[in-house]
């Protein structure tokens, strides 16, 4: 016995630095792998509150880009409601006799919510991305959900604390999104290979599909993540490999990564009801 | 020869943890050099220190960096490996006649021939397990080892810098 201890006394270096290194592959592997209750993360209150210190000054640099974004966005939706309003002025079933006409059509109840946050932190040249927003539970947010910029797709959400939360970038080795093609609804993943931000590549794209230049690739809303139709990208090149039996194809994204200040997180208020129907009917989400 | 930590350590643990969240963060050359200073904390603690202090404290620091970057246990990992190794680093390294009482890890001090073969062996060391630990496999090799030697030449250098301004040829240590 008392040799075991010796031996664990002359070697105690080594045995502590194994057991430091055992705990750190832990780590890695529990993080990388499980969603939700990780505590040492930006999403912690005091973490969270020395990045949005630290985002209050750098902000100020940013002010005028945030602007340009902000009226641009007012620009597009002013846009819209005009359309809308036109649109309801012609169209007057509303008023029509209820007899004739269910007017409650579920589906056009919006089942999407958006939660504004500021980005308080923020990666674009790491191999796995993430962003830190000052939104946490008491805003309703929820790990799952998923997070767009007033011009696309950024990510999605994976922890959440009290008033933090912190999101996995589209520019995440891990990070899959259903997309389609718009003008064809050619089903393809996007997925970020790393390098260069501003491109993703969309893959799974079979060879008979035409497809030209400039297409735009937008969400599915095949999963509960993200509402259909939020845009992603633009297609900036297209090959063929020889040996492959899908395109290689080149994304554009739509949303600057590095110049990223508000996003909205997406609620989904069906997505239980959803996954419990396709849980039921043994159909396995598409993505994780 | 100091062998315990002091204040002035303590001051440059929170020093170099500040200056890597807040300001190395967003520089980044060509989006593959990376400046990873805080681990200039682990190498300028004192030469005599106890290696379990020196693991532990590897390990802190790591963490702590991890936490901010959500990089949770790759730094941490790297940093307890750098600090496992240095003490036998320092021993093949020991000059002639033994490392003297007032000895520290100090570019005017023990000279630019030992302090370069001392520091870049470690950042090299430290940034390859962190790059390839971010990765992962094996694939995208040369874009990985691009990346670790362009950070070891930026992170070394930002940390000759340091010695050359800080770092006064006569105190033995000042942060």
């Amino acid at each position: 016995m008392r040799n075991l201890f010796a031996f664990i006394y002359r070697f105690r270096a080594f045995l502590v630095f194994v057991l430091l290194e055992v705990l750190c592959v832990f780590l890695i592997v529990r993080y990388n792998t499980y969603q939700g209750a990780a505590f040492f993360n930006s999403a912690n209150k005091y973490v969270g509150e020395v990045l949005e210190f630290q985002s209050g000054i750098t902000d100020y640099f940013r002010l005028a880009n945030v602007n340009s974004t902000l009226a641009r966005e007012n620009a597009v939706l002013r846009q819209e409601l005009l359309q809308y309003r036109r649109a309801s002025l012609i169209d007057s079933t509303s008023n029509l006799d209820t007899t004739f006409f269910a007017v409650t059509d579920t589906l056009k109840a919006y089942p999407f919510v958006l939660h504004a946050g500021r980005v308080i932190n923020n990666s674009v040249r790491r191999t796995n991305n993430t962003l830190t927003l000052a939104v946490g539970t008491a805003d309703g947010v929820e790990p799952g959900m998923g997070v767009i910029a007033s011009n696309g797709v950024v990510g999605r959400i994976k922890t959440v604390s009290k008033n933090y939360s912190t999101a996995t970038s589209l520019l995440h080795s891990q990070m899959l999104i259903s997309a389609k093609i718009k003008k064809n609804n050619t089903m393809g993943t996007i997925k970020w290979a790393g390098g260069d931000y501003r491109t993703a590549l969309l893959d799974y794209v079979p060879l008979h599909v035409k497809l030209a230049k400039g297409d735009t690739v937008v969400t599915s809303g095949f999963n509960t993540v993200f509402p259909e139709g939020i845009m992603v990208g633009t297609i900036s090149s297209v090959a063929k490999e020889p040996d492959k039996s899908f395109f290689t194809i080149k994304v554009k994204l739509a949303v600057d990564f590095a110049q990223l200040s508000y996003v909205y997180v997406v609620d989904n208020r069906k997505t239980a009801e959803r996954e419990k129907l396709e849980q039921n009917a043994g159909i396995l989400p598409n993505e994780e | 020869m100091k062998s315990s930590i002091g204040l002035n350590n303590i001051l440059q643990f929170l020093l170099f943890v500040a200056l890597q969240i807040l300001l190395m963060d967003n520089l980044v050359l060509y989006s593959t050099g990376f400046c990873y200073i805080y681990v200039a904390f682990l190498l300028f603690l004192p030469i005599n220190i106890n290696r379990l202090l020196l693991l532990f404290l590897g390990f802190l620091v790591g963490f702590t960096v991890d936490i901010f970057y959500d990089t949770m246990g790759i730094h941490a990992a790297a940093s307890v490996l750098m600090a496992f190794l240095r003490p036998l680093l320092l021993n093949l390294l020991t000059p002639r006649d033994g490392y003297d009482i007032s000895d520290s890890v100090n570019i005017h001090k023990m000279g630019k021939g030992w302090f370069l073969a001392y520091t870049f062996t470690l950042l090299l060391i430290h940034h390859a397990a962190v790059f390839f630990l971010e990765r992962i496999s094996f694939d995208d090799v040369l874009q990985t080892l691009l990346k670790i030697v362009l950070s070891v030449l930026f992170t070394g250098v930002v940390i000759i810098i340091l010695q050359l301004l800080f770092f006064s040829p006569k105190r033995t240590s000042r942060a």
